[in-house]
């Protein structure tokens, strides 16, 4: 039997963990020229940042002494399982300190990286990006405070006290899904204003920006301040959803998948985003859940999920480089006004 | 160069002609010499400012290929010029209350300098759609949506029919009689330039060959040498 109701839970939690994603790569990438090809360093950091700190936190705050029994150490892991059950408040105010946390030390990340990439062209800001995550995965692999490559487990789910897993589920699933709603409306705000318009210009012609007064270098350090802070905070929502991170999950296919999104959604489309994240979260989650119950194993689905996204990503280039929705004009009251106008001068 | 004055900037190829312009606008710094400016604070050095602070200066510059924001629209490339906007704060366009009414008023603004110039069935279309040469005005009236006095204009005749390349010079002379603005242009079609200009700086090599008057200047025999030479 099918589980449907865990299918959708499940799909769900992921599809509002990889819109955070999308879109914030939308706006850094399709709205404002910014190629970003290290998305996951900024989605692994976030993550890092709310497992470290939740877990060596929850120790400290029942008196264990981290030195001793550190949360990556199997007593650790055991004390966690333990303690996280305890007390709703520290679950829930550890979460959303952490979150907050992986938004300021991701965006920071973001800004500082502007710096090194300021005056090359879009295709070296990708690989310096590309390698800066590759750099943080290799540090992490090896740096034992975080795990090395076993990574950190017994994450404090801010929901771990509920007692129902159901429950639990659509708890965490209902918080995602208005951080997504949050994130979303941000985003659509930022883009369809004067700032937004200013992205679309440096993003069309920055020479011409410049010789416009706009500060350029200031407002790309922002975009991705703003873009990178909500990658940390889509990181910090998937160490709670899995329990445990590891390096190897931020290898740098995260970005391309990632990137497959927006293409497929339209580049500078915000709904488009969300429309190419559930297409391809949904193709995950089907290949994960039903391959197996429908006895299919010939095939590996990770094969086929990896193989999919590059293919997917040229035939869309090839085809429909606008993608699904097409980037609309900036929506300011500028248009109301220009109707206006265009009216009374013919009629 | 006068205020309120129309002068050419002509010259061989290789000359330094855009090399001046872009020395003036902040894209190289001089080896030697100053670039002096009088503006709202009296006379200032502004070499070695950054393109857009020399913009903050008062200065628009032009492209011999039009640099407009290709996806946006007429409007859209009209609005992105206002200084201070405060919609373009990333904290403040958020509360689409604090700019909302700037936004109006700007875009009115914009919407009249359409209308005069004739283009306000283009307002809401992609520039990417438009003719050469309307290309060009849109490029050239984008900076009266800022205070900024001086104009540098990069070739505003090239790859446009003579017709349009005399209608923009007409609109040239207008601006400086009804907006106050100066005008600097580098303009490789001389018989439709000196039609316009009060006045006609002459480079080759990078040195000021001649100047004067459009007519002297094109009867001078050192200009005529280093053309045909």
């Amino acid at each position: 039997m099918i589980d449907i109701l865990g299918f959708l839970v499940s799909w769900l939690t992921l599809l509002g963990i990889y819109s955070i994603l999308a879109l914030s790569l939308n706006f850094e990438s399709g709205v404002s020229g910014v190629t970003n090809f290290g998305k996951v360093l900024f989605y692994g950091v976030g993550a890092y940042v709310a497992a470290a700190l939740s877990t060596y936190l929850l120790l400290a705050i029942y008196g264990i002494d981290t030195s001793e029994t550190p949360p990556y150490d199997i007593k650790g892991i055991i004390a966690l399982g333990h303690l996280s059950t305890r007390n709703p408040l520290v679950n829930l105010g550890l979460f959303a300190l952490t979150l907050i946390l992986a938004f300021l030390v991701a965006g920071a990340l973001g800004y500082l990286l502007t710096y090194p990439i300021l005056r090359v062209g879009p295709a070296f800001v990708g690989f310096t990006l590309l390698s800066s995550g590759e750099l943080m995965r290799i540090f992490l692999q090896h740096y034992t405070p975080l795990g090395a490559s076993k990574g950190l487990m017994a994450i404090p789910n801010p929901f771990a006290w509920v007692p129902v897993p159901r429950l639990r589920e659509a708890l965490f699933l209902a918080v995602v899904l208005s951080l997504l709603a949050l994130v979303y409306l941000v985003l659509n705000r930022l883009v369809n204003s004067p700032f937004g318009r200013a992205l679309k210009a440096v993003r069309d012609d920055e020479i011409a920006a410049l010789c416009l007064g706009k500060h350029v270098p200031r407002i790309k350090a922002t975009v991705l301040f703003i873009g990178s802070g909500f990658s940390g905070v889509a990181g910090a929502l998937l160490a709670y959803y899995l329990t445990a991170v590891n390096p190897d999950m931020f290898v740098p296919a995260v970005t391309f998948n990632v990137w497959a999104m927006i293409i497929l959604g339209g580049l500078g489309n915000l709904k488009g985003s969300l429309v190419g994240a559930a297409v391809f979260t949904l193709l995950d989650r089907l290949l994960t859940f039903v391959t197996p119950q429908i006895g299919l194993t010939v095939v590996s689905p990770d094969y086929i999920r990896w193989f999919a996204v590059g293919l997917l990503i040229v035939v869309l280039i090839i085809a429909r480089p606008q993608g699904l929705l097409p980037e609309e004009p900036v929506k300011t009251p500028a248009l109301e006004e220009a109707l206006r106008a265009a009216g009374e001068s013919s009629g | 160069m006068p205020e309120r004055g129309v002068v050419g900037l002509i010259g061989p190829n290789g000359s330094g002609k855009t090399t001046l312009f872009n020395v003036v606008t902040g894209f190289y710094t001089p080896d030697k010499g100053e670039v002096l400016y009088r503006g709202e604070n009296g006379v200032e050095r502004i070499h070695g400012l950054n393109p857009n602070e020399v913009f903050a200066k008062g200065i628009v510059r032009t492209f011999q290929i039009p640099r407009l924001f290709r996806s946006l629209t007429v409007l859209e490339n009209l609005l992105v010029t206002p200084q201070g906007q405060s919609g373009e704060n990333p904290f403040l366009s958020l509360s689409k209350r604090r700019w909302e009414n700037q936004e109006r008023e700007l875009a009115r603004r914009a919407l009249s300098l359409l209308k005069r110039f004739g283009l306000l069935n283009y307002a809401n279309k992609k520039v990417s759609e438009l003719s050469a040469a309307h290309m060009k005005l849109v490029e050239t009236i984008r900076g009266l949506m800022t205070p900024a006095k001086l104009y540098l204009l990069d070739e505003p005749a090239a790859g446009v029919e003579a017709a349009a390349a005399h209608e923009l010079f007409r609109l040239v002379r207008e601006l400086r009689e009804t907006e106050g603005l100066t005008f600097f242009i580098v303009e490789h079609r001389i018989e439709i330039l000196t039609k316009y200009v009060d006045y006609v700086y002459v480079l080759h090599n990078g040195r000021l060959l001649a100047e004067g008057k459009p007519e002297e200047v094109v009867s001078n025999p050192k200009v005529i040498e280093a053309y045909i030479g």
